[in-house]
């Protein structure tokens, strides 16, 4: 992108994308360091995410003999759920916390984390009193 | 990139118990995997540039199509499992 100047004489900021205008307005570019920081974030949770994906693949074949069909059919869809709602709402926070840092507001709580903290615990709970009970 | 590979390749161990619908999950994130690969010598060219310059644009296209490969491939992972 150039810069263009205005007969003034003032360099013009390029034009950022007509999405990015829509979805980050206003403000101004935060910190080149903060931003990349968000983006790693954003990819260690996208990271979790496929990890919850190829376990919901794998428990739906790997546990035939554990578990019944309804059980295990179950089992992966939750963990497929999961792992599809932290990819979405992975790039939901990562948009929340752009927006704060570029209007320079308090960066909003991660909701998803005591979610995902209370899903796991739930599924290590249910495999614990599955054990016992054999 | 690296864990979509590797994503891709644990789908593909499972093919044999799924069988061919599989082979969807693996050609998303393999997909996403060799975009990511295409396009990743100009992104790191535009951040060195936004970081000696002290300003960066957030990649707002690159999030927002990673996380749909994560809901397609939760999507087609249910109707894999939901199917088989």
């Amino acid at each position: 992108m150039i810069n263009s100047e205005q007969p003034s004489g003032q360099a013009v900021p390029p034009s950022r994308g007509r999405i990015a205008e829509r979805l980050l307005p206003g403000g101004e570019e935060p910190d080149p360091r903060f931003t990349l920081a968000n983006e790693r974030t954003f990819l260690a949770w996208i990271r979790t995410s496929l990890a919850l994906l190829a376990g919901g693949i794998a428990i739906e074949a790997f546990t035939s003999g554990l578990f019944i069909e309804p059980v295990r059919k179950g089992l992966a869809v939750l963990l497929l759920l999961l792992g599809m709602m932290l990819s979405g709402g992975a790039a939901v926070r990562w948009l929340r916390v752009e927006r704060s840092m570029r209007s320079k507001a308090p960066l909003p709580l991660p909701l998803f984390v005591p979610l995902l903290a209370g899903a796991g615990a739930l599924a290590a709970a249910v495999v614990l009193v599955f054990i016992l009970w054999r | 990139m690296l864990a979509l590979v590797t994503a891709s390749a644990f789908f593909l161990r499972w093919l044999p118990t799924y069988g061919a619908p599989i082979l969807m999950l693996p050609v998303v994130s393999g997909g996403a995997a060799l975009a990511i690969y295409l396009t990743q010598r100009r992104r790191y060219r535009e951040r060195s540039h936004g970081l000696a310059g002290e300003s960066i644009e957030a990649d707002l296209p690159a999030v927002l199509w990673t996380a749909v490969a994560g809901v397609a491939l939760g999507v087609l992972g249910i109707v894999v499992v939901l199917a088989s």
